[in-house]
C-alpha cells in the first residue's frame, strides 16, 4: 500500500513512535497535504503520558533536514582521510546494490570474518544479526559498550533484568549517581521526568552524586560532587557504615532472598555436599546443612565456622570482612567527600528504607523499602565497572530493596520475560548476555573485539583500536578488509580517533547505511540512504521502566527523496549475496517466531517490511491485532502489573555472593594457560566488589593532574542529534554547552577565563577548546558536553567546535574492565592555556 | 501414528534438506525423533546435534514454544507438537 493513500489531504494526527533516542515514546504527528507539521506526545500512551523531551519535539528537523542524503551515492575521490572531500555523486539503487554485493561478496567467498561491522540503530535491534548471517563476528564501535558494558551484564546476573530504575511511585529517598534518570537521560526520559516530578511533589528526597552539577544535581535536595570513577568508594564507605557501625541491614531479606547465607570456603568457592548442594550453617545443629534443608530461622547470615578441618564463612561475612577497612575516612580520601557526609547519607538512607515494613498492593503483601540507589553511565562506565555495578546492587541489597515496592527495580529488555530461569542452589540463573549468547572461548579468536575472551561481557568494540593494528599480538590470523556501517559513527564514538582513522584507511571498501553524512560516512565508498523514523515501520518495546507492550512506528508522510527502509536494504543485499534464506531464519529467531511456528518466515520467500511487522504484531497480540490494528491505535502499551514489577521471579533467591564470576575467571585462566597465553588480565573476576585503583587513578601519578569527563543533557543523545539545527540552537544558548567547563577556583589558579583557549592532554591524545568557567563542577574536573564534540558537520547552523572528547580515551585493556569489557569513560589530563 | 511438525532453521535446514515437514514417529521422545531424521551427510540429526547425550551448545530445539535444556532430550512427545530446530548464531551485537 502506498503511504500517500493513508495520509488524507486535510490535517490529520497520525499515531507513531519517537525514534530520536532508543526508547520510543508514543507520539502523534500532525500531517496536512502530505507534510508533517508538528509532533506531540501521545496522551493515550502510558509510557510517556503525552510528554516529549526536546529531541522528540525536534524530530521534524531530522525528517526535513536540508543536509539529509536523499539518494544513493558513490565516492569518486579514491583518496580518503579527515577533511578529504569524497566527491560524492548520486547513483541508482541498482548500481549501489550491485557495487556493494560485488565487494561484500568477494570477502564472503574468501573469509566472511573480513567484514567489520559498526551497528548503532538501537530501536531496530531485530536487524543487528545481519552480520552474523553474513558470517562475520566483528563489531567495530563502542556505542553501547560506552554506557552499558558492565551495567547490563550485572543487571542480568542479579535479577535477569537488562536495566534498572528506582520505584518512581513508592520511593521516598532516592540516591542518584552519575545518571540522568528522571531528569535528563536514560530510560524513557519523557515519561520518567513526569514520574520524577510527581514523586518530588509527594515529598521524595533526592541526593545526587556527580562531578558536575547536572540537571539531576541541580534539582536534587543535595548535590555531592565526587571525583569521576570514585563513586564506588563513597558507596563502599556507606556499606561499611551500615554493616560495621550502625549494624542495620535487612537480615531477613539477605537470609531468605539471597545466597548471602551460603557458606564460602577459603578458596572462594561455596561449600557443597556430595550432591553438589550449597550449604548453609544451621545454628540449631551447629553444623552445615544443604540450603534447602535448613529452616530459614536457623540459617546463619553472619559468622565464620570450623567444619571438617575447614574454615568457612557465610557469603555475607566474607563481604563484611572485606569492607572492614573500607572506612568512611579511607573512602573519603578517594572520592573527596567527607567521612561525615558518607556517614550521614548512609544513616538517612537506612532510616528511609524502613527495614521490616510491608505494604499491601492489590490484595498482596510485599516488603516495603522506600529508599533506593539508582545509577548509570557516569558512575560505572569505568575500567572497574563490574565492581562499580556490583557495589551499587549490593548496597541496595543491604536494605532489602531489590524488586520490592519503593526499591530498586529490574527493567526487562522488552516485553518478554526470557531471562528468568532457576539456576543453581535455588538462585536465579545469571543472565549476563542478553543480546547474544556467550561465545565459547577460542584461541586464536574469531572476533577482532575478542568476544570469545569475555564470557560475561558485552562487545568491547574499543579493543579494535589495538587488535586491528597489532593482530598478531592477539593471535588474530586475518584482518578485516571491508566495512559496513549502519547508523554508526566509529570515528566519533570510539576512543583514540587517530587509530580508528588508520584502521579505516586500511579498508578496501566501506558501505554506509545512514541518514546523514558523518565523520565516518565520509570514508565510505557507497552511501545507502535510510528512511527516518517518520517514514518507516517498527514495532518497538525497549527498556520500558513502568510499562510493557509495543508502540508502532509508522510512516506519517511519503519518504523524502529516494530513500529506503534499512530492513529492505539489508534484505536486498542478503538476496544478492545468496543468503536471504538464512536472513529469514535469523529473523525467525530474533522475533520469537520460533515460539509460535505458524508465523515463521518461509526461507524461500521475500517479505516486505509491512508483512514482517504485521507477522510480528500478530505473533505477540493475536491475529486480530496485526499491523492495521496498530496503525489505527498506535500502541498496545499498558502499565506493568504489580506481579510483573515486583519479584517477578517468585521465591527464587538472587545472588549476593557471585561465585559464578569467580568460577568463570578461574576457567578462563586455565584456558589461557592451555594456549600458552599467560598475561591476559583476569583480575576483575571476583565474587565480591571492593576498592582498587584503576589506571585512571594511576595516571594521576604521572602528572595528569585533572580529570576530564563528558556528559549529555536532554537535548542530545547520539552523534546525530548533536548536529540538528533546532537542538544546536538551543544548546548554544546554554552556558554548559558553551565550552570546556572548569571550576572558578581552578580557573583562577591556571589563569583561565571564560573564552580562554585551553588544551587538555591525556595519555591517549589531546583536545582544544574554549574554557567556560562555571561553579557547578568539581574543582579537579573538566567537563565536555557532547554538544561540542562533533568534528565534522554538514549544516551551517552547527559550529565545529573540535572538542572531540573521545580523543582523550584509550581503547586498550588497561582501560577496560577485564571481566566485562566495559570501557573507561573518563580520563586524566594535563591542562594548559594556549 | 503420532506426528510432529518440524521447522528447521538455518544450518539444521541445510542438514535436513527441508525447512518444514510433518514427521510421523514411532517412539516418543525428542531424542528418538531426532534419530529418525536423516540428514544430507547420511547421519541422523541426533548425531549432528547431540554430543555425549546432551544437546550441543551451538544448537537449540524449541518444542511448543519452550526451549529445551541440553539434558532434556528425553522429553516425551505425544504427537501434534511443533518442533523447531536451529543453530545458534552467536554474534548479535550490542551493549
Ligand atoms: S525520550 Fe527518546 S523516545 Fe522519548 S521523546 Fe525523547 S528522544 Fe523521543
Amino acid at each position: 500500500m502506498a503511504v500517500a493513500q493513508s495520509v488524507p489531504a486535510e490535517s490529520n494526527w497520525i499515531p507513531s513512535t519517537c525514534g530520536m533516542c532508543l526508547h520510543g515514546c508514543g507520539i502523534r504527528v500532525q500531517v496536512r497535504d502530505g507534510v508533517a507539521l508538528k509532533i506531540e506526545g501521545d496522551p493515550t500512551n502510558p509510557d510517556n503520558l503525552g510528554k516529549l523531551c526536546p529531541k522528540g519535539n525536534a524530530g521534524l528537523s531530522r525528517l526535513y533536514d536540508s543536509t539529509r542524503v536523499l539518494k544513493p551515492m558513490k565516492r569518486t575521490n579514491p583518496r580518503k582521510g579527515p577533511g578529504i572531500d569524497p566527491k560524492w555523486v548520486e547513483i541508482s539503487w541498482d548500481e549501489a546494490y550491485g557495487t556493494v554485493a560485488r565487494e561484500l561478496g568477494k570477502v564472503r567467498a574468501d573469509d566472511p570474518r573480513k567484514l567489520l561491522c559498526a551497528i548503532g540503530d538501537f530501536q531496530r535491534i531485530l536487524l543487528w544479526g545481519w552480520p552474523a548471517v553474513f558470517g562475520s563476528p566483528n563489531f567495530f564501535t563502542s556505542l553501547g559498550n560506552y554506557c552499558g558494558g558492565s551495567y547490563h551484564p550485572v543487571n542480568g546476573s542479579v535479577d535477569g533484568s537488562f536495566a534498572a530504575i528506582n520505584d518512581y511511585d513508592r520511593c521516598n529517598y532516592w540516591i542518584q549517581i552519575g545518571s540522568g534518570d528522571g531528569f535528563s537521560s536514560h530510560l524513557h526520559l519523557s515519561g520518567s521526568a513526569k514520574r520524577m516530578a510527581d514523586a518530588r511533589m509527594r515529598g521524595m528526597r533526592v541526593v545526587t552524586l556527580d562531578p558536575r552539577m547536572s540537571v539531576a544535581a541541580a534539582k536534587a535536595d543535595e548535590w555531592i560532587p565526587t571525583l569521576p570513577g570514585t563513586d564506588r568508594a563513597f558507596v563502599l564507605g556507606m556499606a561499611h557504615v551500615l554493616i560495621h557501625e550502625l549494624k542495620q541491614y535487612d537480615r531477613e531479606f539477605l537470609r531468605d532472598r539471597t545466597n548471602a547465607p551460603y557458606l564460602v570456603k577459603e578458596d572462594g568457592y561455596l561449600l557443597r555436599d556430595d550432591e553438589g548442594r550449597a550449604m548453609v550453617w544451621d545454628m540449631q545443629l551447629a553444623a552445615p546443612q544443604p540450603w534447602n534443608a535448613a529452616a530459614p530461622a536457623d540459617m546463619a547470615l553472619e559468622g565464620a565456622y570450623e567444619f571438617a578441618g575447614m574454615r568457612v564463612r557465610t557469603g555475607f561475612q566474607v563481604w563484611a570482612d572485606q569492607l572492614r577497612d573500607h572506612t568512611p575516612e579511607r573512602m573519603s580520601e578517594i572520592c573527596t567527600v567527607s567521612a561525615e557526609t558518607i556517614r550521614r547519607i548512609a544513616r538517612e538512607f537506612v532510616e528511609a528504607a524502613q527495614i521490616g515494613a510491608t505494604v499491601e498492593i492489590e490484595g498482596k503483601t510485599y516488603p516495603f523499602r522506600p529508599a533506593a540507589l539508582n545509577y548509570y553511565r557516569g558512575s560505572q562506565s569505568h575500567a572497574n565497572g563490574l565492581f562499580d555495578n556490583l557495589t551499587y546492587k549490593m548496597f541496595n541489597m543491604l536494605v532489602g530493596n531489590i524488586d520490592v515496592p519503593g526499591g530498586h527495580l529490574g527493567v526487562p529488555l522488552d516485553h518478554r520475560g526470557f531471562f528468568i530461569h532457576e539456576g543453581e542452589d535455588g538462585v536465579l540463573k545469571p543472565e549476563p548476555h542478553q543480546l547474544h549468547p556467550a561465545p565459547p572461548f577460542k584461541y586464536p579468536p574469531d572476533s577482532t573485539h575478542l568476544m570469545e575472551w569475555f564470557p560475561i561481557g558485552f562487545d568491547a568494540g574499543q579493543l579494535n583500536t589495538e587488535t586491528l593494528l597489532e593482530p598478531e599480538r592477539f593471535g588474530l590470523n586475518y584482518s578485516p578488509e571491508v566495512m559496513l556501517m549502519y547508523h554508526s559513527n566509529p570515528l566519533w564514538n570510539l576512543p583514540e580517533t587517530d587509530k580508528v582513522e588508520k584502521i579505516m584507511a586500511r579498508m578496501k571498501f566501506v558501505v554506509a547505511i545512514d541518514i546523514q553524512r558523518t565523520e565516518s560516512t565520509e570514508w565510505a565508498d557507497v552511501f545507502l540512504p535510510d528512511h527516518t523514523y517518520l517514514e518507516s515501520y517498527l514495532l518497538n518495546c525497549l527498556e520500558p521502566p513502568a510499562v510493557t507492550g509495543h508502540s508502532l512506528r509508522q510512516p506519517v508522510v511519503e519518504p523524502v527523496g529516494d530513500t529506503k527502509d534499512a530492513y529492505e536494504i539489508l534484505t536486498e543485499i542478503a538476496e544478492r549475496l545468496g543468503f536471504r534464506d538464512d536472513w529469514n531464519d535469523l529473523l525467525n529467531v530474533v522475533t520469537g517466531f520460533t515460539a509460535n511456528p505458524k508465523y515463521l518466515l518461509d526461507p524461500e520467500k521475500r517479505y516486505g517490511v509491512e508483512e514482517l511487522w504485521d507477522r510480528y504484531a500478530r505473533s505477540i497480540y493475536g491475529d486480530d491485532k496485526g499491523l492495521d490494528w496498530f496503525k489505527e491505535h498506535g500502541h498496545a502499551v499498558r502499565y506493568r502489573t504489580p506481579e510483573e514489577t515486583y519479584m517477578p521471579y517468585g521465591k527464587l533467591r538472587i545472588p549476593f555472593y557471585f561465585e559464578f564470576i569467580k568460577r568463570l575467571g578461574d576457567e578462563m585462566q586455565q584456558k589461557f594457560e592451555q594456549v600458552g597465553m599467560k598475561d591476559w588480565p583476569l583480575d576483575n573476576y571476583q565474587p565480591l566488589p571492593f576498592w582498587k585503583n584503576s589506571q585512571v587513578i594511576e595516571d594521576g601519578k604521572a602528572g595528569y593532574r585533572f580529570y576530564a569527563i563528558t556528559f549529555k543533557e536532554s537535548l542530545h543523545t547520539f552523534a546525530d542529534t548533536v548536529v540538528m539545527p533546532w537542538l544546536s540552537e538551543v544548546s548554544e544558548k546554554d552556558a554548559i554547552h558553551g565550552g570546556i567547563l572548569v571550576n572558578p577556583i581552578t580557573a583562577e589558579n591556571l589563569g583561565i577565563q571564560t573564552g580562554s583557549r585551553i588544551r587538555l592532554t591525556s595519555p591517549a591524545g589531546s583536545i582544544e577548546g574554549q574554557a567556560q568557567v562555571v561553579e557547578g563542577i568539581h574543582p579537579e574536573v573538566f567537563g565536555v558536553s557532547n554538544a561540542i564534540t562533533r568534528h565534522f558537520v554538514t549544516n551551517d547552523r552547527q559550529k565545529q567546535r573540535g572538542s572531540h572528547f573521545n580523543r582523550l580515551l584509550t581503547g586498550s585493556m588497561r582501560y577496560t574492565d577485564s571481566a566485562t569489557g566495559g570501557l573507561e569513560s573518563s580520563a586524566r589530563v594535563r591542562v594548559e592555556k594556549i | 501414528m503420532p506426528a510432529a511438525n518440524i521447522s528447521a532453521l538455518g544450518a539444521t535446514r541445510k542438514m535436513l534438506g527441508f525447512s518444514r515437514r510433518r514427521v510421523e514417529f514411532e517412539r516418543a521422545t525428542v531424542a528418538e525423533l531426532l534419530r529418525s531424521l536423516g540428514t544430507v551427510d547420511g547421519r541422523s540429526l541426533y548425531d549432528n546435534l547431540v554430543c555425549e547425550g546432551r544437546l550441543r551448545g551451538d544448537f537449540a530445539i524449541v518444542v511448543n514454544g519452550l526451549s529445551l535444556k541440553s539434558d532434556q532430550l528425553n522429553k516425551p512427545l505425544q504427537g501434534g507438537e511443533e518442533v523447531v530446530t536451529m543453530a545458534i548464531l552467536r554474534h548479535l551485537h550490542g551493549g
